[in-house]
């Protein structure tokens, strides 16, 4: 009985890691990506349609590190938020419609821009889950298509144990979803959403991922950690 | 005790499936971003110039090259902080590792010199 539940178990681990795959390749379902070979991406500050008026900082400070590590080159983001403000584009709402995307080519010299909507960040303190919607869009300065855009629910939960005992570990995690736990709810739906995005000039994978099997534009997963 | 053994194994199956060995090393840079942009106080500069430099200088990722933008950003903070010589300086490190970066940075060192 006891090694069925193990069993079952890693199953649903293994299904919950690597699953979610579609029916295209990555040269099939990220043409654009493919086509214009982007080097520079410009991250714009999330748009938060969430309640969760912390949501825009935490999320925000997270999504240069797994572009880079995709083997892109991400415009300094510091000094790029500086230069949003003075020109009066920090509100991302500004251009997530607009037609036309070059002013950030010019200015920036960026290829692609990637535009974040959080729809959704709660928490659910009894259970000490947290459950964020967020949309990744990734479009061409140069044509103003979008290249690459995914949908997930991450919904994470932040208890952490102290052995046995139910108050203290209700404590305990009320303490912990307070704070930085949401910078890893942040990191976990990066790394859902970002396992699929074509390697950029910098990964000695570039250009090599096309026949890999594309995942799906809308994830929902639930992190048993 | 095996099926200990057991979960570990699975545990890293697990976790091997999606993160496999990076291009670069970041330390506690993430957190100390966060930090800075929440309170933007001198000891979330000081923390996050602290890890500027870990990752500037004590690269271990794959790539063994200093990622994109952390000398540029590392600059922008000295620069804040008055020192212009050691900011430009890091600024134009950045256009000669990455030059994809010259067309912003051309413009931030314009500014600087304003």
């Amino acid at each position: 009985m006891k090694h069925s539940i193990y069993l079952l178990l890693s199953a649903t681990l293994l299904i919950v890691g690597c699953g979610t795959t579609s029916k295209l390749n990555k040269a099939q379902a990220y043409k654009g990506m493919y086509e214009e070979k982007p080097v520079s991406v410009l991250i714009m500050p999330p748009i938060n349609r969430s309640t969760n008026v912390d949501a825009k900082e935490y999320f925000h400070t997270t999504l240069n590190v797994p572009i880079l590590n995709a083997g892109y080159y991400v415009i300094p983001p510091f000094l790029s938020m500086e230069i949003l403000k003075r020109e009066s584009a920090y509100d991302s709402e500004l251009f997530i419609e607009k037609p036309s995307l070059k002013i950030f080519n010019k200015i920036f010299g960026a290829d692609i821009v990637l535009f974040t909507i959080i729809n959704k960040w709660d928490k659910s303190s009894l259970a000490s889950r947290v459950t964020v919607e967020v949309e990744y869009i990734l479009k061409s300065t140069h044509t103003s298509e979008i290249v690459y855009s995914r949908k997930g629910t991450i919904s994470y939960n932040t208890s952490i144990s102290t052995g046995g005992n139910i108050l203290l570990n209700m404590v305990a995690s009320a303490i912990n979803t307070a704070a930085t736990k949401y910078v890893d709810v942040a990191k976990a739906a990066n790394n859902y959403i970002f396992t699929d995005l074509p390697k950029g000039k910098y990964s000695p994978m570039y250009g090599l991922d096309k026949e890999e099997m594309a995942g799906l534009k809308v994830i929902n997963v639930r992190l048993p950690k | 005790m095996k099926k200990y053994i057991y979960i570990f194994i699975v545990a890293f199956a697990f976790h091997s499936c999606s993160a496999p060995k990076g291009l670069y090393s970041w330390d506690k840079y993430q957190e100390a971003s966060y930090g800075y942009l929440k309170k933007a106080d001198e000891k979330s500069i000081d923390n996050i110039m602290e890890q500027y430099q870990n990752v500037i200088k004590k690269q271990k990722g794959t790539r063994k090259v200093t990622p994109p933008g952390m000398l540029a950003d590392y600059g922008f903070f000295l620069i804040q902080r008055g020192d212009l010589k050691a900011g430009r300086e890091h600024l134009n490190k950045e256009i000669l590792l990455y030059p994809e970066s010259k067309i912003f940075i051309d413009r931030i060192l314009k500014l600087v010199e304003k």
